[in-house]
């Protein structure tokens, strides 16, 4: 039998220490945001040949005056042929005002073939396999949904928990959430990983997947609870997580054996995705165990 | 075991109803093991496609909004058939108060063509010209007070090369001012009076005539005016009339005849190809509201089928190990449960193919996770008769303790996740939106496959389970 209610003190410290960190670099390093949030034009270009961000840079900074300030990415997957290479190229055009604006039907007829134009010059073929743009308006309408979609999940989750075991649950839930979020979130700013609307996807569906683990725990301290009267509180929930243990980690091992494969394998676009779920479910796992209960147990109403 | 052949009977003709409905004819011609997934829709970022979104932009005091959509939508349909795009689906959607028109033409490489035959788009109107500027107004604060002054607005004409200070209500008499009129004919007629010239002759819908006829009759300027110059002439110059598009002077000239019948001519020494555009303009179908690109994308649908191959491989590589590990951690248990996990695929494929949901890239991922939530119903259900069977039941009791007991909890469980996927489909965009369905279609099914599907096989195979003698420190209490 593991304590975990023994060395909760331990592990809060460890959760406290990462979400400040977390919250550090979300305030220093900012986010690596991905076009749908900032609002501008992102080109996926892809080239038949090896080269490297510099080249790609230098063939095309004086396009036009966005581009010499444009956000240049290579895109990778494990599974890409050697002699490829594909880019992700940031711009954000201004229009007379200063204000982000989106491409005209023209113009971008015109960026395209001016790009494939100029690698042409160098002997290299290259083509244009995408072009997405999000205006400034879009960009702040995702983000406002955004926000909102992850504050009434909470919510709402911490409504039917309240219904369906106590207050006192509710807010432990809730309180394992945040630091999901929080952590995750910290994980894309350290790493500097594109987040995008796929990756705050990965976000809500962790807020689901965590909370699935947390209710497996809660359901079996519930049923404790109604049996076993006059045990101490802290037996009673350490006790309920050890019952539950195997089962999380299978689960959690399983998740995470198939969400870790598709962030090696998986395509440039739901990379993000993958790399939020990756990390989300050890998080998720992880305050399940040792937050989500430890945290509420004094109280928790016999 | 009355209940188990319910339970059979029902989990065989869900699963069959699953295949009918991915095997029924007329879907995609795809090969093979293909077939399976060729009634399956395909969003755009697999399939290859472009996607234009626009925002309707209504005035706030419009009564009725929708119609405006409507017409918007009516006439984006008419012009995109005209161009030969038949294939585009044209949808309207609405979030927070805002309506958006969404384009989507699957299988098209770019979206330049299109976006140039819908760009083009913004509200037509008749304005009358106060004042006219060489250079950005904006700069010179009094040109900006006598815009406020005047209730006008400064706009840069066709060539961005010089601004007009124009105002819809003519003479600023309210409510005398023409938007988007129908235009019913317009076309390039050679010039009488100019024999190198064009002029663009139209001829607007009858409603709009009475209101036209009044406004040439405030602006109407005689032809000895023009010619004979001085004080005369400048205040002429303030009662010209624009035409403007999108925000932009189209064309700027003098009334020199009251118009009755909406049979106008536009003069101004045009080229033929000046001409003919301009009547192409007027011509289009003015929309009944401005459209603000708030975003557009596409795929090829090479890259598209590239990031498929690499997603589902992945996805493959991920179901198939933990197929192998399901069997090594719970033995003849896992076996059962890896059926289950097979079988709530094809139920949520067979869903998809029946409701005629859209597949997404973002969705793909939403089926791998199925995987995770319908491998957890099992292991909770596992766990649970294990741990019967450790306190000394019999089998067959362990399993149905074991089924009743888990049913809150994956009740519980799953319904969170569902609260998360449904918060996810109302404020997500585009393909998420996607995600988001197949998350939900397969949580749902993971709750049926793991109460019905995996008691018939538990039950069945129940002989086969074999439990470990409970380690040390005993059973539990």
């Amino acid at each position: 039998m593991i304590d975990f209610i023994g060395k909760k003190n331990i592990f809060i410290v460890v959760s406290l220490v990462l979400i400040v960190a977390s919250l550090v670099s979300m305030f220093t390093r900012g986010f690596n945001y991905g076009v749908e949030f900032l609002g501008g034009s992102e080109i996926i270009l892809k080239i038949e040949a090896r080269v490297d961000e510099a080249y790609v840079r230098n063939l095309l900074q004086n396009l036009a005056p966005e581009f010499e300030k444009s956000r240049i990415t290579q895109i990778k997957s494990v599974d890409d042929p050697a002699n490829i290479t594909k880019f992700s190229i940031v711009v954000s055009p201004k229009d007379e005002n200063g204000n982000l604006r989106v491409y005209t039907g023209a113009e971008k007829a015109k960026i395209k073939e001016e790009i494939v134009a100029r690698f042409k010059e160098n002997g290299k073929v290259a083509y244009v396999a995408g072009f997405n743009e999000t205006s400034g308006y879009a960009a702040q309408e995702i983000k406002n949904l955004t926000w909102k979609a992850i504050l009434f999940t909470l919510l709402a989750i911490l409504f039917y928990i309240t219904i369906r075991f106590q207050f006192v649950f509710g807010v432990g839930a809730i309180l394992a959430l945040i630091h999901d979020v929080i952590i995750t979130l910290g994980f894309f700013s350290f790493f500097n990983y594109e987040l995008n609307v796929a990756a705050i996807a990965a976000v809500l569906t962790l807020i689901g997947y965590s909370l699935n683990d947390t209710i497996v725990v809660y359901d079996r301290i519930r049923e404790n609870l109604r049996r076993q009267r006059g045990r101490s509180i802290d037996t009673l929930v350490n006790d309920s997580i050890n019952q539950v243990i195997k089962r999380t980690i299978n689960t959690s091992l399983t998740t995470f054996i198939v969400v870790f494969i598709l962030l090696l394998f998986s395509g440039n676009s739901i990379k993000p995705f993958a790399f939020g779920m990756t990390v989300g479910v050890i998080v998720g796992t992880y305050s399940s165990l040792y937050i989500a209960s430890p945290v509420v147990i004094k109280w928790i109403k016999k | 075991m009355r209940g188990d052949k319910t339970r059979a009977i029902i989990s065989l003709i869900v699963i069959a109803l699953a295949f009918v409905a991915l095997l029924w004819p007329g879907g995609a011609n795809y090969q093979g093991i293909g077939k399976l997934f060729s009634r399956i829709k395909l969003g755009l970022d697999i399939s290859g496609g472009a996607r234009i979104e626009y925002r309707v932009d209504i005035e706030q005091s419009v009564e009725n909004p929708s119609e405006i959509v409507d017409d918007v939508w009516t006439v984006l349909r008419n012009r995109l058939d005209a161009a030969g795009y038949t294939e585009a689906i044209i949808k309207k959607t609405f979030r927070e108060e805002n309506s958006f028109i969404v384009v989507e033409i699957p299988g098209a490489t770019d979206t330049a063509k299109a976006e140039q035959l819908i760009g083009s788009t913004g509200v037509l109107w008749f304005g009358q010209v106060v004042n006219e500027a060489t250079s950005n107004p904006f700069t010179d604060p009094a040109l900006v007070n006598e815009a406020k002054r005047e209730k006008a607005q400064w706009l840069l004409d066709r060539e961005g090369k010089k601004w007009y200070l124009v105002r819809q209500e003519i003479e600023k008499i309210t409510n005398l001012k023409l938007v988007s009129p129908r235009i019913v004919e317009a076309m390039p007629v050679v010039d009488q009076n100019n024999v190198a010239g064009y002029v663009v002759s139209f001829t607007m819908a009858k409603e709009y005539a009475e209101i036209f006829k009044k406004i040439t009759e405030k602006l109407y300027v005689p032809e000895e005016i023009l010619n004979k110059g001085g004080i005369s002439y400048q205040q002429a110059l303030k009662k010209r009339l624009a035409i403007v598009l999108d925000n932009r002077v189209q064309f700027a000239g003098f009334v020199v005849a009251k118009i009755t019948d909406g049979k106008a001519q536009i003069r101004g020494n045009f080229n033929l190809d000046e001409a003919k555009q301009l009547a192409a303009i007027l011509r289009s179908g003015a929309l009944p509201a401005r459209l603000e690109k708030t975003s557009s994308g596409w795929v090829a649908p090479l890259l598209g089928a590239d990031i498929v191959r690499t997603s589902l491989k992945a996805g493959i590589w991920g179901i198939g190990i933990v197929l192998v590990y399901m069997i090594i951690v719970y033995g003849v248990m896992g076996i059962v449960a890896d059926i289950a996990l097979l079988y709530n695929t094809f139920l949520l494929l067979g869903i998809l193919a029946a409701t005629g949901a859209i597949l997404t890239l973002p969705g793909i991922a939403g089926i791998v996770l199925t995987i995770g939530t319908t491998v957890d119903g099992n292991i909770i259900i596992y766990e649970r008769i294990k741990e019967e069977l450790r306190r000394g039941s019999s089998i067959k009791a362990a399993i149905a303790t074991a089924f009743s007991k888990s049913f809150w909890t994956l009740f519980d469980a799953n319904l969170t996740t569902i609260i998360a996927g449904l918060f996810l489909y109302y404020f997500g965009t585009g393909t998420i939106k996607g995600f988001a369905i197949t998350l939900i279609i397969g949580v749902i099914g993971s709750l049926f496959v793991n109460l019905v599907v995996t008691r018939v096989l538990i039950d069945s195979l129940s002989g086969g389970i074999k439990v470990k003698a409970p380690k040390e420190g005993g059973a539990r209490a």
